[in-house]
């Protein structure tokens, strides 16, 4: 079985378990739910700066990231892994990993922006560099995120780990897109806008290049 | 030993003529202080002067002064009172008209000396005249000439407003930093080797490197954050760079403490070589990337010109580049103790 062919395997037994233990996804989407309420509710003035909601819906966005990530090493116990990886090409595991944790956040982005839209107000008026911003900072979250999950898993109280390993890490991520999207919502003219995606697709192409390189001596016991 | 250790006497030698070129060296004479600043045309005005450095009194016959407008257009001094070393008077008798098409201009003071050399206050004084006259104002104005202006004396340090004294602080603070990346690039390089050899040695020198490095970044941090206070008003101005070198000193706490969460000394040290290189290459649009697209008050950062030019002369780079070789090679040598320090806690612990 060649590489693809495992990640296309891989991808479709993560969907599989997702949908048969709904619980995991409805959890995360009742949490982006509720947490966009608990914004609106505590902003009770309204969120009338498009900065204030910019930078509010991606800190959502990181807190629900984070949540859908964490269980993507936690779910499976280490017997089922060592299955995986006897039966397949561990980096297999990994790219089919991020490449559904990408479209995973993807949808949770375009889910957390439909409430936001529909609870708090839409700000965005460019959607097609919005939507380049959900999918670069899916991208770059899903890959950061599954790689440091994937080192955080190892040790005991991972969860406190990922936060405290990743959030540094996600910084000039999270700088750079809340800088795209406050120009998606109109609200500065920005003509440096190419450099932005240039630095934001290369943060993510540098990341997942290290993950590849990285991960063969991570999944080893 | 000698031969061993010839690098840490070197870094000894560098940084002790570092600190004492670095506090030794006089700045550059200026100006501190001109009043008033604003004149107007057709009268007569005596400016208060007050230098930096400056030695007025050695230099009294042969003080001269003018004051420049745009267009290379000066009108000279009448007579110079010279009080002290650091204060005189200078009496202009202005002309009715300015060489200028508006009501308002700015001029330059320019003071030369064959003590102090020739100092310029760029822009510090405003002109007013009741009534234009382009014509005659250019005639009024290009009586005298401004030739033969001194050097000054060779072997001092940019007096730059705003930075004054402070200006030392740029062979620390920058060195510091200097030291840290080297350190960091060094720790990386140790942390591929371990995942090649899996030899413990490797992970401890990555350890004893990234601890000197968070050192460091520390005192780069806090050298920095004493500029801030002085030129920036601030300890901490919530500056791009100030905020990235945070995030890049959280990254390397979350080293430590990974590596803290971990029994197994194999795979403590497999895991946080990964967090290690990884960690570092997230670094580099942290220090390098992000803060030259964002406004910044750092220099070289957000269309501010880099730090050269006026405020690096020769006489500073000849202290602050050995500087930078000194503190980075003292971070070796920090690097190289803690090195041994944890050789030797692991023997402890073996026996």
């Amino acid at each position: 079985m060649n590489f693809f062919a495992q990640i296309g395997i891989l991808l479709r037994k993560e969907l599989v378990l997702e949908l048969r233990m709904g619980y995991a996804i409805s959890g995360i989407l009742l949490y982006v739910l509720s947490t966009v309420f608990i914004v609106y509710a505590a902003f009770f003035q309204g969120v009338n700066s498009p900065m204030l909601w910019v930078t509010l819906f991606w800190i959502i966005m990181l807190f629900a990231s984070v949540n859908a990530i964490v269980k993507s090493f936690v779910q499976e116990n280490g017997a089922r892994q060592l299955y995986y990886y006897g039966l397949l090409d561990p980096l297999a595991v990994i790219v089919s990993k991020m490449i559904y944790n990408i479209s995973l956040l993807f949808f949770l982005s375009l889910l957390t922006w439909a409430a936001m839209a529909f609870i708090v107000g839409n700000k965005v008026e460019e959607f097609s560099a919005f939507l380049l911003a959900l999918f670069l900072g899916s991208a770059g979250f899903s890959i950061l995120f599954t790689f440091v999950a994937a080192i955080s898993s190892k040790a005991d109280n991972n969860s406190t780990l990922l936060a405290i390993l990743s959030f540094p890490l996600v910084i000039p991520i999270l700088m750079t897109l809340i800088k795209l999207s406050v120009v998606a919502t109109g609200m500065l003219e920005d003509t440096g806008i190419g450099k932005d995606i240039g630095i934001l697709v290369a943060i993510d192409l540098v990341l997942a290049g290290l993950t590849l390189v990285l991960y063969p001596f991570l999944w080893r016991d | 030993m000698i031969r061993q250790s010839w690098w840490k006497i070197l870094a000894v030698v560098i940084l002790v003529y570092t600190i004492l070129a670095g506090m030794l060296i006089p700045l550059k004479p200026g100006i501190a202080e001109v009043t008033p600043r604003a004149l107007q045309a057709g009268t007569e005005v005596e400016l208060t002067v007050t230098g930096y450095n400056s030695y007025y009194s050695k230099a009294k016959n042969e003080l001269r002064a003018w004051l420049k407008l745009k267009g290379d257009v000066v009108l000279k001094a009448a007579r110079i009172e010279v009080l002290n070393d650091r204060t005189m008077k200078l009496h202009f008798i202005l002309p009715q008209y300015l060489p200028s098409d508006s009501k308002d201009d700015a001029c330059s003071l320019i003071l030369d000396s064959p003590i102090d050399g020739a100092i310029v206050l760029p822009d510090g004084i405003a002109l007013t005249q009741d009534s234009v006259n382009l014509l005659e104002g250019k005639k009024l104005w290009s009586v005298d000439k401004m030739d033969q202006l001194n050097a000054g004396p060779k072997l001092t340090f940019p007096y730059r407003s705003v930075l004054y004294e402070s200006i030392r602080n740029q062979y620390f603070h920058v060195p510091l930093w200097f030291a840290m990346i080297f350190l960091f690039m060094f720790s990386v390089n140790f942390s591929v080797r371990y995942l090649r050899t899996y030899d413990p040695d490797a992970d401890q020198r990555t350890l004893a490197l990234n601890r000197a490095g968070f050192v460091f970044g520390l005192l780069g941090t806090v050298t920095g954050a004493i500029w801030a206070k002085y030129t920036w008003g601030a300890f901490w101005s919530w500056d791009v760079k100030q905020n990235m070198t945070a995030v890049a000193l959280l990254i390397y706490s979350a080293y430590f403490i990974l590596r803290g969460a971990f029994q197994d000394e194999e795979k403590k040290a497999r895991l946080s070589a990964v967090y290690n290189i990884f960690a570092f290459a997230a670094l580099i649009p942290l220090l390098f990337v992000i803060p030259r697209m964002t406004d910044s008050l750092h220099p070289g950062n957000g269309g501010n010109p880099a730090f050269g030019g006026e405020d690096l002369d020769n006489t500073m780079r000849m202290v602050f580049y050995p500087a930078g070789i000194g503190w980075t090679l003292l971070g070796f040598w920090v690097a190289s103790v803690a090195y041994r320090v944890e050789k030797l806690q692991q023997r402890l612990l073996d026996a």
